[in-house]
């Protein structure tokens, strides 16, 4: 496969050394595509786990919730915590759009905060519902659903932290806020999908 | 030394791949001690987060992260190209961020898998050849059966398949490279990781993973930790499908050359668009479905327990789910490369090619309707059977229009029968009875009388080798000249297709007789009725993998010594075939414009894309002539 180093016969020492330009055969910008597939596969993702749901509590009719009770209005002050933080994520994407970098930062921040209050609440209870996921199948749904969703608000805190570090070091800017936008479009979704787990788990 | 372990490549990844485990190790006694549960010490779960994170250090040392945590850390990056195309066969060993070599890259390495894979189905038909125990005891043989499917279902029918796909897909709609090189690159890493998983898991105590490539709960819940390499190894060859799936829908959407409509794009194009709608749609259910086997296994979790409320045949559901749109992932790119040859030895314009574009997405759309099919004597719901029949024998219709289509398109066209038009014609007859039989599965009674028997092997293997694996011949031995620059040997070529063809009926047509008469699939002995026909099957079976042997030497010889093949060596039309052999660098010095359809076959003075610059000299087009005739 030496041959593959070959250049063209045509000449090629004038020419610059690199691929050359794509063509944009759509107006959907690539990386923000992408971001939009991966989601769907996350949405199937979740569907897998809501399925176990529906065949473990709608089928089977094992007991729901499982042990005494859920705390339903801590849940929904988290729930409340993770939709601000999608509204102070929408803040920083346009603050960067508009170049205002101080609003940027604190939008930034706020909205990384934000994001691990909720993570340090779902923890903590997790620590005081009084079941584990050995308890029953009722209580491993309940586990699987919000522990699938908290380990997709670590993802997205991840995202949220290379944003940020980008940010800080001047590289987010009008005509270069890709690296912000991409997480922002996955932090939304992480935020959707809890008011999905919130209602089925909690609510209905 | 010390430098070495500094740059990304195979030190690093070992020196990484070992601070993974010892990471893994504290990891675990360190949780334990703080939960204080005793032992500290548990092999099992060292064990179990070694292979979920040791692969994640094994990416990071040979270099898959470098440039997107330099990213991530806030510093400018600058991509210099300098890990993009091969210059020595060192290069194929290295992360490399062109689709050429990433193309390669898989194709080698899911046909390694493919020669263990069916080593293993040698070894099954070795134990088979006579009643009662020949070579392996029957947990072993369980071990045997589910590496081969798991080895050949997801190291090879369907990475091969994206590995084509890499080499041609960019070069054909006129694009540079895929829209995100670099995850090209990741996706292709988790694939050796997959395989060594699974192989390696026979060195696991109790024995490899033994419950088929299936994997049912509750079975891989208790079974001995063998099971959990598969069950995490699937996670890494699906975490790869997917980011391979939605590479390719980025770069179809957003990167086709100008004048490249929808409508004119290859088969190939639109079978691979297809394909990785139904990856990003279905595989997450075979993770999720892991995940809980994980999640029991490992955890505690209830969800297959019924003592605790859990529910089984809620796995086969989610399995399936994911699992039968796989047969349409195995399928459909293949669908898209029998187009590619027919149309271009045939000299005709594709029959139908709208119909054959819109065929691809109702079997998109239909395959997800039909998982339960699979689950007919499982115990589920008795009304479920009837429309999972009915969608199932429905989805013969979009396959059958494919099939009518193909042979519409040799109708009155300039068939050249060399190798990989042999490929083809032998798919469409072999795939149709593959099909016929699977139209017959679909019908309740039928499927309840032959379930576990091995009719159902006859037809899965009809489908998967008469189907897939012409359709990847067919491929190989089509674009091997682009690829290699090369011509193979064409009577090895002819030889390889008629011993396989034949043996392929021999070994796998009388399955159906003894399935039909009750011979059970996945049980090591039967019953001494059968004993005539197995001993035929395992003979004809040793033949069909010394075949292989045939091809395997044809590739390797050509790509050394063949002759040169030129860079249009079938006088194609599409865009691949208009750039040298192999494609330069970057493929093109500009993007070509497309102007026409791509099967104008026939038709005067027809053209598919405008280049700017002829890459090919008149010298090689007259190698390439020559070398095409023989």
């Amino acid at each position: 496969m030496e041959a593959a180093s070959i250049p063209t016969p045509a000449a090629h020492e004038d020419h610059h050394h690199g691929p050359p330009t794509a063509n944009q055969s759509s107006r959907v910008n690539s990386e923000v595509l992408g971001i939009l597939l991966f989601i769907i596969s996350e949405i199937m993702l979740f569907g897998a786990f809501f399925a176990a749901y529906f065949f473990i509590r709608v089928v089977n009719s094992d007991a729901w919730p499982p042990g005494d009770g859920l705390p339903v209005a801590v849940a929904a002050i988290n729930a409340a915590i993770l939709l601000s933080s999608s509204v102070t994520m929408h803040w920083t994407d346009v603050s960067a759009k508009r170049g205002n970098d101080m609003a940027m930062r604190v939008g930034i921040v706020t909205t990384f905060l934000l994001g691990c209050t909720f993570l340090f609440i779902q923890i903590n209870e997790y620590l005081h519902l009084g079941f584990t996921p050995e308890t029953s199948a009722s209580a491993s749904v309940f586990f699987g659903l919000t522990g699938l969703h908290g380990a997709h608000v670590v993802i997205g805190l991840l995202l949220l932290w290379m944003s940020a570090v980008r940010i800080f070091k001047g590289k987010v800017g009008p005509n270069n806020h890709r690296g912000l936008e991409v997480p922002g479009i996955y932090w939304h979704f992480v935020d959707a999908m809890w008011i999905v787990v919130f209602t089925t788990i909690y609510v209905l | 030394m010390a430098a070495k372990i500094r740059q990304p490549g195979w030190y690093r990844a070992l020196a990484f791949s070992i601070l993974g485990v010892l990471v893994c190790l504290g990891l675990s006694t360190g949780l334990r001690a703080a939960f204080s549960v005793d032992p500290v010490y548990d092999g099992t779960s060292v064990l179990q987060i070694s292979l979920l994170m040791v692969p994640l250090f094994f990416l990071g040392g040979i270099g898959c992260f470098d440039y997107w945590l330099r990213w991530a850390s806030g510093r400018t990056v600058v991509d210099d190209h300098a890990d993009h195309g091969a210059k020595s066969w060192r290069d194929y060993f290295k992360v490399n961020t062109d689709h050429k070599v990433i193309g390669i890259q898989y194709i080698c390495v899911s046909f390694f898998f493919m020669f263990i894979g069916g080593l293993m189905a040698m070894l099954v038909r070795a134990e088979l050849a006579s009643p009662g125990r020949q070579f392996v005891d029957p947990n072993t043989y369980n071990g045997v059966f589910s590496i081969h499917a798991t080895l050949l279902i997801f190291l090879f029918v369907i990475p091969v398949f994206a590995g084509i796909a890499n080499y041609v897909l960019p070069l054909m709609i006129g694009a540079p490279d895929m829209a995100f090189p670099r995850l090209n690159a990741l996706s292709f890493w988790m694939l050796p990781v997959a395989g060594t998983m699974m192989l390696l898991s026979f060195l696991a105590p109790g024995g490899s993973f033994a419950a088929g490539w299936t994997a049912y709960a509750p079975l891989s819940v208790d079974a001995p930790i063998g099971q959990a390499f598969f069950t995490i190894a699937v996670q890494f060859a699906g975490a790869s499908s997917i980011a391979t799936a939605l590479n390719f829908l980025v770069t179809i959407i957003t990167m086709r050359a100008p004048g490249m409509t929808f409508f004119r794009m290859p088969l190939l194009v639109w079978a691979n668009f297809s394909t990785s709608l139904l990856v990003v749609i279905a595989t997450p259910f075979i993770a999720a479905s892991q995940f809980m086997v994980l999640l029991d296994r490992a955890l505690g979790f209830n969800f297959f327990n019924p003592a605790n409320g859990g529910d089984i045949l809620m796995y086969q559901h989610v399995f399936w789910f994911y699992s039968h749109p796989a047969v349409y992932i195995m399928l459909l790119p293949g669908f898209g490369i029998i187009s590619e040859v027919l149309a271009t030895r045939a000299r005709k314009p594709v029959f139908g090619y709208r119909m054959m574009a819109f065929s691809l997405l109702a079997i998109v759309l239909l395959g997800f309707t039909v998982w339960a099919h699979h689950m007919f004597v499982s115990g589920m719901s008795d009304w479920i059977r009837i429309p999972m029949m009915i969608t199932t024998a429905i989805i013969a219709i979009p396959t059958g229009i494919k099939i009518f289509s193909w042979v519409a398109t040799l109708w009155r066209g300039v068939i050249k029968m060399d190798t990989p038009m042999l490929w083809a014609v032998g798919f469409i007859s072999m795939f149709t009875l593959g099909g016929i039989s699977g139209v017959m599965l679909a019908m309740v009674p039928l499927d309840i009388h032959v379930s576990d028997t091995y009719f159902i092997v006859a037809h899965i293997h009809y489908v998967l080798f008469g189907g897939s694996m012409f359709t990847i011949m067919a491929g190989i031995y089509f674009w091997f000249p682009k690829m290699t620059g090369r011509m193979y040997n064409e009577r090895l070529g002819k030889i390889h297709f008629w011993l396989t063809f034949v043996f392929f009926n021999v070994t796998f047509a009388p399955m159906h007789l003894i399935g039909v008469q009750g011979m059970p699939r996945r049980v090591s002995d039967y019953a001494d009725q059968f004993a005539t026909w197995n001993m035929i099957i395992s003979i004809s079976s040793f033949i069909l993998g010394f075949a292989s042997l045939i091809f395997l030497y044809n590739m390797i010889v050509s790509w050394r010594s063949g002759p040169k093949a030129g860079s249009n060596p079938w006088n194609s039309l599409t865009i691949e075939w208009q750039v040298s052999s192999p494609p330069p660098i970057f493929n093109f010095d500009s993007i070509p414009s497309v102007v026409g359809g791509p099967y104008e076959y026939g038709v005067p003075g027809a053209v598919h894309a405008i280049l700017d610059q002829p890459a090919e000299t008149p010298v090689a087009a007259g190698v390439g002539a020559a070398s095409e005739e023989n």
